[in-house]
């Protein structure tokens, strides 16, 4: 299709993985395992705690994680803003409707939006029953060898690619 | 602000770089590697686990132990994976890259983040009733590799023989990288 040279590139995996894994062992080193759906916890912790105190600290969910003022909450606002810097300092696509997606779908946003904010809730739901996301369980999980981080990987790789392929229709090849 | 917030607002602003410039922040390379059309960002996340592991049991020997193993529930942990997977492959992001997303300029990766805190809200509200009924029951605690083989190395070992493995099979699986 279009000439390589062109072409802006996505980092190569192997010396991604071992950026990332730089990272994972200096929060083990600095912090613990790292999460992320417990940000969004703190998330609502933080702004909620001022509107409704008393149910806050009713509520088992929010009295067993820290607020805003944490690693947490500040871990996943970093990662907002890493992604900010890394996409102004690259040509890499960003769309708001991914073109796959506009190829099964069509290009309308609102349809786009209100699907991801149903798949928002399911893995955040899913997650916060688990006790952690794709990086709080299955990637701080299996560094640390745990069972739930295997078992949590490999439930959740496996319906993903099953969901994937009754939401695109499609068998691989010829797909872009 | 205590020295926790700047570690893990450095900590963070490094992972959300790094996941952007892999592509895992895209929901487009997500779906594809999903679909099984290009194998990159599951190597990479497999690599990633193979790496840390190996640089944690480093940290360990030095003294450094700052883990923390999840309880497995057989039915919590499985019935959640169910649901996130599905919810993964619909939308195409996982609760840390949709941060990562949205500071990129990703319109629907804000709409990923209002329903994530929508669904962790309902979740905290009901956590009183699910976590007795879902998870208590088959919690065989928390078990890792390490434990079950008697020796946290032989457990390293058979973690990078088994994801190795994965990765192998991925690389001749998937389809070839493309990126348009």
């Amino acid at each position: 299709m279009a000439p390589e040279k062109e072409r802006p590139r996505y980092w190569p995996w192997l010396p991604a993985a071992f950026a990332l894994a730089g990272v994972i062992v200096f929060i083990f080193a600095t912090f613990g395992p790292p999460a992320s759906s417990s940000g969004f916890v703190s998330t609502l912790k933080g702004a909620l705690q001022p509107l409704a105190p008393a149910y806050v600290a009713g509520k088992d969910h929010y009295v067993m994680m820290p607020d805003q003022g944490s690693w947490l909450f500040a871990f996943v606002l970093g990662m907002a803003i890493g992604g900010f810097i890394a996409g102004r300092t690259s040509q890499l696509p960003i769309e708001d409707v991914p073109p796959i997606w506009q190829k099964r779908f069509g290009p309308g946003r609102w349809k786009r939006f209100a699907a991801t904010f149903a798949g928002g809730f399911m893995i955040l739901f899913a997650a916060r029953l688990a006790g952690g996301c794709t990086l709080g369980l299955f990637i701080s999980g299996s560094t640390q060898l745990a069972v739930s981080g295997l078992y949590f990987g490999v439930v959740i790789f496996a319906f993903a690619m099953l969901t994937a392929r009754l939401v695109y229709k499609t068998s691989a090849g010829g797909q872009k | 602000m205590n020295s926790e917030i700047w570690l893990g607002l450095l900590a963070g602003t490094a992972f959300g770089f790094v996941i952007q410039r892999v592509g895992a922040s895209s929901a487009q390379k997500m779906a594809r590697a999903h679909l099984m059309l290009e194998g990159d960002i599951p190597r990479f996340m497999l690599m990633a686990v193979i790496l840390s592991a190996i640089g944690l049991f480093g940290l360990q020997l030095g003294g450094v132990d700052n883990t923390r193993v999840l309880p497995t529930s057989l039915v919590a942990t499985g019935v959640a994976g169910i649901l996130f997977g599905i919810g993964w492959g619909f939308c195409g992001y996982c609760p840390g890259t949709t941060w990562a997303a949205v500071g990129e300029g990703r319109l629907d990766a804000v709409f990923a983040l209002l329903g994530g805190l929508a669904g962790a809200a309902v979740f905290s509200h009901f956590h009183e009733t699910l976590i007795p009924l879902l998870y208590g029951p088959t919690n065989i605690g928390q078990v890792s590799l390490g434990g079950w083989l008697g020796s946290q190395l032989a457990g390293l070992v058979l973690l990078v023989a088994l994801f190795g493995l994965c990765i192998w099979l991925i690389g001749r699986l998937w389809g070839r990288r493309d990126d348009a």
